[in-house]
């Protein structure tokens, strides 16, 4: 009797996991836009799959966003005056084909491309660009105000031309008009995201004149972008390209490997060399100008001592940093700037050398060894590691690191206020230009306190200025190299490493790059397959 | 007292605790150190910038009056507005609810499947290798994080045999399916490991009982004796269990869905805890206990069904 009823039950048993599996069609190839694909030859629409890790939070205006997810869709679907070149260190062309300036450097006029139209086939005028741009450094909403401050007027004269007046010279302005935020959409749409009860779900429909339009968003759905038929650099070759987010970095490289998908971001550094050596698949790194860094609070005794800083950079092992923390992929940090425009290869930065560092020390104020606190954010592993590391190699000059592992929101709080002596952290440049990084960093005096160090050297901060008003590009490369000398000497942080920007993908897909600011576009992406 | 008093008082119960779980959260989130601000706007964020932010999400009101806001939020539906994503709340949720919920479901619906095979194969076949293996394997399952759990079952199911996705979600409810079978899976076998082992001690205990062999003394063919007489009784602490773990359901749903790329409410839920997202972080909550008091409810009513000796008093 018992036997016939456990006969049943497996037979149940069988049949729940028989109806599991037969739900799974069979995993020839991973048919794109649904289980109609045909197998032979592909004569659908071509459509490129990517898993990333995190979704757009920002409303979706150029000059509104400023989170990195949102930002990499936007420039695949607006675009600005000027790009940033590929290798991120000059600009080149983009809505407007040339440019010309006065000779005292206060008036820029651009001349738009011929026939430039947006997504629906709408023509886009120089009135839109003025909107854009007025919006971007003047909107309520505008994240990035402050990057157009040298900005007095932008006029547009006519369809075709576009004037931007500045109220002083400013030698970065073509990087700045680069930007991301200052891309243009119809003068009406842009003028309408600033009012007050703005539809932030309506931005999601967009109308761009770059290489992909979106009809549509909803949080959680996958991203889907359309090829824009009027794309003034000719069709992409990619009819439509759909991003899904996936959290989980194991998981999104478990898709790749599965063949889900087609490209994924954020490869783990562990992970790079695993994936590169499987037959189907690729995975780099690219350098984009991002540092890593500790920062040191300057104020503290004994850190008010620039000898104790320089003997914590002397004592910092950085190989064995990016060996055993970044896998190898990251590169030595000899200057604060990140490897863009104007950075400077002959600064020699602290190469390890722990006689040095000890020597240093014992004529400083830092003599009799001291303890001091390395605020760590919590759930960044890549900074949890660096700061055992250390721990125990500062330990061999006498500073004892108490690590106090907290929240992020905490840890800014904290550096903010001067409660700390140091905490690990990154910079990503959003421009091609050290304006950015430079002001940030390295002014003192007011917020943000050069990057919260509270070093402040008026000297230093004389220079950052008269770079910025400095038209000709010789001497204001001559000046940074001074900066980056003298912000090196002083050492207000502990250098670390130059990081790059990784990703994997099917080696079918050809052509795929994350840029020098950290942007990937769609438009020179193929398939082969 | 009738059933449907007993609903009324049980509903009208669900509106105090309720009201309890809105000052609890709203306290509990606040009490946490961190500026959403900062947060929101990384770390290149001037002082200025901070101040002008806090200032436009309505940081700088005082706390009655926030609370005020989420309590009036929850009655007209919006839930506030997310600090991180600049719309109402109601609308994220909206979007992930009925996900995390099917989720929820299908695993609930897997684990009674798992359980009423294994409880009773290995109560009927109790001392016998087929028992002994069922105990093992889910002491086991029982024993593992279930995050851990989910990847063994990705790289066997997903990568090594690819007969189901690795991750993500489908396009359509057939794809979801599919795409959810794992996930679920992950929950369910955790929760019937607990349930198995309660179902099979019931089952050995009821099958003890004089009307079990009453039953049989008439000539009840085994199988019958086993559905009408043996499981039915066996059952109402079983079900008792299922209900009170369906709260810990909801919590598993928040590590499994990061596992698997699956966008529900447990995957918000994350992003606003670390962002400081207060309305999202409240609504979640509140959701989650009103859905948690609503299933213990109703696995209260479902005694009367599984035994009519059962009155509400």
């Amino acid at each position: 009797m018992q036997g016939r009823v456990t006969k049943l039950l497996l037979i149940v048993a069988l049949c729940a996991l028989g109806l599991a599996v037969a739900c799974a069609p069979t995993p020839a190839s991973p048919a794109p836009g649904g289980p109609a694909a045909t197998p032979a030859v592909s004569t659908g629409p071509k459509v490129l799959k990517m898993a990333r890790n995190a979704e757009p939070f920002s409303p979706f205006v150029p000059w509104q966003i400023d989170d990195n997810p949102a930002l990499f869709i936007s420039v695949n679907v607006y675009d600005s005056l000027l790009r940033t070149t590929k290798d991120g260190m000059g600009v080149e062309p983009g809505l407007a084909a040339k440019w010309e300036s006065t000779s005292d450097g206060l008036t820029w006029t651009f001349t738009l491309r011929d026939n430039l139209k947006y997504s629906d086939g709408s023509a886009l005028k120089a009135a839109d660009v003025k909107a854009s741009l007025d919006m971007a450094r003047g909107g309520e909403k505008s994240a990035w105000k402050d990057n157009y401050k040298a900005i007095k007027e932008v006029q547009a004269p006519d369809d075709k031309t576009v004037k931007v007046i500045l109220s002083q010279p400013y030698a970065p302005i073509l990087s700045v008009l680069a930007m991301f935020c200052g891309a243009v959409m119809p003068a009406d749409r842009a003028k309408a995201t600033d009012t007050k009860d703005y539809d932030v779900a309506a931005a999601w429909k967009t109308q761009g004149s770059g290489a992909y339009y979106i009809e549509g968003w909803k949080k959680g759905d996958p991203i889907v972008l359309k090829r824009n038929p009027n794309y003034w650099k000719g069709k992409p070759a990619i009819d439509e390209v759909r991003i899904e987010y996936i959290p989980d970095d194991n998981t999104r490289v478990l898709k790749l490997q599965g063949g889900e998908v087609d490209i994924i971001d954020f490869v783990p550094f562990s992970q790079i060399a695993a994936l590169s050596a499987m037959p189907n698949l690729k995975a780099q790194t690219f350098t984009i100008q991002q540092t890593a860094f500790i920062i040191l609070n300057t104020e503290k005794p004994p850190l008010n001592d620039p000898k104790v800083r320089q003997a914590l950079n002397y004592a910092t092992d950085k190989d064995a940093i990016i060996k055993t923390v970044y896998f190898g992929q990251a590169e030595f940090m000899n200057s604060p700037i990140p490897k863009g425009t104007y950075w400077d290869k002959t600064v020699p930065g602290y190469k390890y050398d722990l006689d040095k560092a000890k020597a240093l020390m014992a004529g400083s104020a830092g003599a009799k060894g001291f303890t001091m606190d390395m605020q760590v954010r919590s759930g960044n592993t890549n900074f949890a590691n660096t700061a055992v590391i250390l721990k125990d190699a500062w330990a061999k000059i006498g500073v004892t690191v108490d690590i106090q592992t907290q929240e992020t929101s905490v840890v800014r709080a904290n550096y903010r206020e001067g409660k700390f002596m140091s905490t690990p952290s990154a910079w990503t440049n959003d421009m091609n230009d050290p304006t950015q990084i430079v002001n940030y960093a390295m002014r003192g005096g007011a917020s943000p306190f050069a990057y919260w160090t509270r070093y402040n050297n008026p000297a230093v901060n004389d220079k950052i200025t008269k770079a910025d008003l400095e038209q000709d590009a010789k001497k204001r490369e001559a000046l940074y190299a001074e900066l980056q000398k003298t912000y090196s000497e002083d050492a207000p942080l502990v250098f670390i490493a130059y990081l790059g920007a990784t990703a994997g993908w099917q080696k079918y897909v050809d052509g795929f790059v994350i840029d020098g600011m950290s942007y990937y576009r769609f438009e020179d992406v193929k398939l082969n397959k | 007292m009738g059933r449907f008093a007993y609903i009324r008082k049980r509903l009208l119960l669900m509106v105090f605790v309720l009201f309890g779980v809105t000052f609890i959260i709203f306290g509990m989130v606040r009490v946490l150190p961190g500026d959403p601000a900062f947060l929101i706007l990384g770390d290149r964020a001037t002082d200025q910038n901070a101040a002008e932010l806090r200032q436009q999400l309505g940081l700088n009101k005082s706390l009655p009056e926030q609370y005020w806001l989420f309590i009036s939020g929850i009655f007209t539906g919006t839930m506030g507005q997310s600090l991180i994503y600049r719309q109402p709340v109601a609308d994220l949720l909206w979007k992930r609810i009925p996900v995390s919920l099917s989720l929820a479901l299908y695993a609930m619906g897997l684990a009674a499947v798992t359980t009423l095979l294994f409880g009773i194969g290995a109560a009927i076949n109790r001392g016998r290798w087929i028992d002994h293996v069922v105990r093992i394997v889910f002491l086991f399952i029982l024993t593992t994080p279930n995050f851990w759990f989910g990847i063994m079952l990705i790289l066997l199911f997903g990568l090594a045999l690819k007969w189901l996705p690795v991750g993500g979600m489908g396009e359509t409810p057939a794809e979801n399916l599919r795409y959810m079978f794992l996930p679920a899976l992950t929950l369910a076998l955790q929760l019937s490991a607990v349930l198995i082992r309660n179902l099979r001690s019931q089952i050995i205990l009821t099958m003890r009982a004089d009307y079990v062999r009453t039953a049989r003394a008439k000539g009840l063919r085994e199988q019958y004796v086993l559905i009408r007489h043996v499981l039915r009784n066996a059952l109402m602490s079983t079900v008792t269990i299922f209900g009170l773990q369906f709260g810990a359901l909801v919590g598993g749903t928040i590590v499994v869905e990061s596992v698997f790329g699956i966008h529900g409410i447990g995957e918000l839920l994350i992003q606003a805890i670390t962002g400081r997202d207060y309305p999202v972080v409240q609504s979640i909550v509140v959701v989650s206990a009103f859905l948690v008091i609503l299933v213990n409810l109703l696995v209260d009513l479902s005694y009367s069904f599984l035994d009519p000796r059962v009155t509400y008093e």
